[in-house]
């Protein structure tokens, strides 16, 4: 299957960016830069999920639709974590 | 029969055939209760939900008139009908039924039984997923009716508020329990959800494109859409809080930081979805009746269609208005007052398409029609005085006060009340028998004065503050005033029954189509539907509904109906059920509905992480694992029994063409999923914020065995994906071995956290010893959960690869695994910096 090295490449990158991850908190970055390495952690963790899914899951591959539908959850846990979150600040 | 033989928009022309030769052909007889045990039928499954849901009208209701029996005069505590603890439980107990327990599933009784034959299909998706959604409903009221007989029900009110909702407050084992029934409604609602979802979108027939979807389904869809991601929200907040219950987490302790209000945010943003989840049944049978009975379609369809859209997307972002008493700050009370008003733009334009629809059109007075314009006039009123409660300034006067009572039933009932219209329109369709037209009209004649009479005078006597059995003694006179009109709307409920029921006993045999101008296509099979619904291949591919040979459905797909063999219809000489075999029966549901019963009365005996002393304990420590093995069993077997289901994607399936319906129903409920994980990624987000965001330290106090559990998840993803590759390759050996190595990536996944959560035990840091500790320790248990569900489905994918499935061209199993699998890990890469890391 062509596709196994691909699968085999995703794979390996996606174990590079969570030890990049820990590689952040490690330097210390947390502690010098608190929102930078926050924001860092975050971006690596999205990068992470949406390699997963866009080829593990196959969604690159599927429908535009289909992708919408995870989406739309995702956008419902946004409206609530974001606005709940700001209400109390 | 129909006059009007134009083409329609709505589903085509309904002209009626005779019913199939062979009908019930799988299943045991209807007088026989094997059959109501083992049907999977989308039409048994509807009358199942219709049968229920009025059975749990009839306790809400009594549990009602004993609520106004108690405000028949002010009352001091312990006089009166009820004691106050009684009356608590009356109140709380008569909302949460009549929301969760009557209104939905009644709505969802209709949509069973209507909805595939709008469309053109033969039954749901996955029939037995649509039993297993009715047995779990079924199980969720059980669970609620025996809360009472365990201490004392819930009482804390049906928007459990925090941190009343909690055991410092809340002490009994049946508020428990009453916890444990939501938690199991919301898991019936999710896999409805998933079938309709499926079934509407990818088992259209040919040529009913989604603009011409009937208004009932189009605002079943909506609903089912809205129920999907608005439960999800609420599962999470009733799994947080059994969890505050049961193993003694804080997130809703009175110390905790923003904890009740963190609890009102969770509720709402279901809560205010759950209103239009409510109305939106309601409002597609009121559009379908308004048109049937005024021979008229309705004016403006697509802008009503796309108004109900635009209501179903703002409903998700209006839920604040619930919550302008509570510490939320000014800015965005504003923000929330505007989505508020702004919700209320589409609803005036359907509103006002209804009545131009009864302007242009000849109404017929029938019974469903008169409960329809009922239901609308009800509804404008209930519209009107909501208003008032979404502006900032007032909200801050009439919260709490039966303003709110008041209101709150005239939308909620204006949606009863429509469905009960649905209820005239559809008992000749569903019974074959036809109701008595007086009986119906006089019914409707007291229902609306009783409703009237009960809760207009309680606007009248808003200054009495909600929930409380004391009151100034000047709404005496209002508070008598409904209640007589409570027991004239009890009256009007037992003429509705008495009539029903009579009319199926000796009722004349009706029509297949009693209504002139119905356009749906129900109506063109006859009353009661065969079994498998149609006697052809439903098309609408020439403009009309017409019944194709079964041979001949792709070609007249395509072709736009050249099989049609007489200009209207194929009907099958033969009907259409000989050549493919499709299951009805299925006895597992049942089973699991069963053991969710006894699981979770077992597990309601676990309060703050023990269970009671001496044979209490040993009976509800029995009766936990007895369910647990039971619901395994089930489940299993489940999902070894053969059960052939119809497919999909034969007609149109827009959105989703070339997605199988079990993909896609797999992609919706992760899409739930993501919503449920939300809920508690979300809650502790909020919770930290609360507390001061970068106050608030990681409990793990390295990130290593963390980034450890990184890499055993991300490898066990890799190596679902090899089994499917070796599975594609015809490979038994590769499959197996992939499957077993993810099986013992994931088991090292879950010792390397038991072996952290020991070290933090050891340590004294346990669920309880923080708000930190707690949202930990739940969030991950909950991902905990999904790898050990994950981990039963790899040993049972083993065990069948083992035996030869998957390398035999059919690996969509793998595939669909593979789908939550990598859900878990993608779930995980979040977690893990979250409550690692950062």
């Amino acid at each position: 299957m062509a596709r196994t090295k691909l699968y085999t490449g995703i794979y390996v990158a996606l174990f590079v960016i969570a030890t990049l991850q820990v590689g952040v908190e490690q330097i210390g970055l947390l502690e010098s830069s608190y929102m930078l390495a926050l924001a860092l952690i975050t971006v690596f963790s999205f990068v992470k999920a949406v390699v997963v899914a866009g080829y593990f899951q196959h969604l690159v591959w599927e429908p535009r639709s289909v992708t919408y539908v995870l989406v739309l959850g995702f956008v419902g846990f946004l409206a609530l974590t974001v606005a709940a979150s700001y209400s109390i600040l | 029969m129909t006059d009007d033989n134009q083409p329609r928009t709505d589903g085509g022309t309904a002209t009626a055939l005779p019913g199939d030769s062979h009908d019930d052909d799988h299943l045991p007889p209807r007088w026989s209760l094997k059959r109501w045990l083992v049907t999977t039928n989308h039409k048994d499954v509807g009358l199942l939900y219709l049968a229920t849901a009025m059975f749990f009208l009839v306790f809400g209701g009594v549990l009602a008139l004993l609520i106004r029996a108690q405000m028949w005069s002010p009352r001091a505590p312990g006089t009166g009908v009820l004691s106050a603890m009684a009356y608590n439980q009356a109140v709380s107990l008569h909302g949460l039924i009549m929301v969760f327990w009557f209104i939905s599933p009644f709505a969802t009784g209709f949509a069973n039984y209507i909805v595939p034959l709008q469309i053109g299909a033969e039954d749901l998706a996955f029939p037995r997923l649509n039993a297993l959604s009715y047995w779990l409903y079924l199980a969720s009221g059980i669970l609620v009716f025996a809360s009472f007989f365990q201490g004392a029900s819930y009482a804390g009110g049906w928007t459990l508020y925090a941190p009343l909702n909690i055991p410092a407050f809340m002490p009994s084992i049946g508020a428990t329990t009453t916890v444990f029934g939501i938690v199991v409604f919301c898991a019936s609602v999710t896999v409805g959800g998933v079938n309709f979802i499926t079934t509407i979108h990818r088992m259209r027939a040919p040529g009913l494109t989604m603009r011409s979807l009937p208004l009932f389904t189009w605002s079943w869809l909506l609903t089912v859409w809205m129920m999907l991601l608005a439960f999800a929200a609420l599962l999470a907040a009733v799994m947080i809080l059994l969890s505050d219950r049961m193993l003694g987490t804080t997130y809703f302790a009175a110390t905790t930081a923003g904890g009740s209000v963190l609890w009102t945010h969770l509720f709402w943003f279901f809560g205010h979805p759950e209103v239009y989840i409510v109305f939106f049944p309601a409002l597609g049978a009121m559009a379908e009746i308004f048109q049937t009975f005024s021979g008229n379609r309705i004016v403006g369809r697509k802008w009503f269609i796309v108004s109900m859209v635009l209501v179903a997307l703002q409903s998700f972002i209006v839920w604040m208005h619930h919550m302008f008493l509570t510490s939320i700050n000014l800015e965005v009370k504003t923000l929330f007052m505007a989505t508020t008003i702004g919700i209320s733009l589409p609803f005036d334009l359907m509103v006002f398409a209804l009545i131009y629809t009864l302007i242009k059109g000849r109404i017929r007075w029938d019974t469903p029609m008169l409960y329809a314009f009922g239901a609308l006039v009800l509804f404008i009123v209930g519209g009107i005085t909501g208003v008032f409660l979404g502006a900032v300034v007032l909200d801050y006067e009439f919260r709490g006060t039966y303003w709110v009572v008041a209101h709150f039933h005239y939308v909620m009932v204006s949606g009863v009340t429509g469905l009960i219209a649905g209820l005239f329109y559809w008992f000749p369709k569903m019974t074959g028998k036809t109701y008595d037209e007086f009986l119906g009209k006089l019914s409707f004649a007291v229902y609306f004065t009783g409703f009237n009479l009960l809760y207009f005078p309680l606007f009248l006597a808003w200054g009495t503050p909600r929930r409380v059995f004391a009151y100034r003694p000047e709404y005496v006179g209002w508070h008598r005033l409904a209640s007589v009109g409570a027991v004239i709307l009890g009256i009007a409920f037992l003429l509705i029954i008495y009539n029903l029921a009579k009319s199926i006993v000796a009722g004349d045999d009706a029509a297949a189509n009693p209504w002139p101008y119905s356009t749906t296509a129900e109506w063109a099979v006859a009353s009661p539907p065969p079994i498998e619904n149609f006697p052809g291949k439903p098309s609408y591919a020439s403009g009309n509904l017409e019944f194709l040979d079964d041979g001949a459905t792709g070609a007249a797909a395509a072709d736009g109906g050249t099989a049609a063999t007489d200009g209207g219809h194929a009907a099958l000489e033969s009907g259409h059920g000989d050549d493919h075999h499709v299951d009805h029966a299925s006895l597992w549901p049942a089973a699991i509905g069963l053991f969710t019963v006894v699981t979770a009365i077992g597990l309601s005996g676990l309060q703050v992480g023990s269970y009671p002393e001496g044979l209490e304990g040993l009976f509800y420590q029995g009766t936990s694992v007895l369910g647990v093995l039971g619901l395994l069993g089930s489940i299993t077997a489940m999902g070894y029994e053969n059960f052939t289901a119809h497919e999909g994607g034969l007609g149109e399936a827009w959105p989703f063409e070339g997605v199988e319906n079990t993909k896609l129903g797999m992609w919706v409920f992760l899409a739930s999923d993501v919503v449920l994980f939300g809920g508690f990624i979300g809650a502790a987000i909020f919770l930290r914020i609360a507390y001061g965001w970068e106050a608030w330290h990681p409990i793990p106090h390295n990130p290593i065995p963390g980034l450890v559990n990184t890499y055993l998840l991300l490898t066990s993803s890799f190596t679902v994906i090899l089994a499917l590759v070796a599975a594609q390759k015809r490979s038994r050996k590769g499959v197996v071995a992939s499957l077993t190595l993810t099986f013992l990536l994931g088991l090292g996944f879950l010792a390397n956290k038991a072996i952290e959560w020991v070290v933090l035990f050891s340590e004294g840091t346990g669920l309880d010893a923080s708000v930190r500790a707690s949202t930990y320790y739940l969030t991950t248990g909950l991902h905990m959960g999904h790898v050990i569900a994950g981990l039963l489905i790899t040993a049972y994918l083993i065990w069948r690869a083992w035996n030869g499935a998957y390398t035999d061209g059919n690996d969509e199993t793998l595939e669909y695994f593979g789908l939550y699998w990598h859900f878990v890990d993608i779930v995980w890469l979040f977690l893990f910096p979250l409550f690692y890391i950062v």
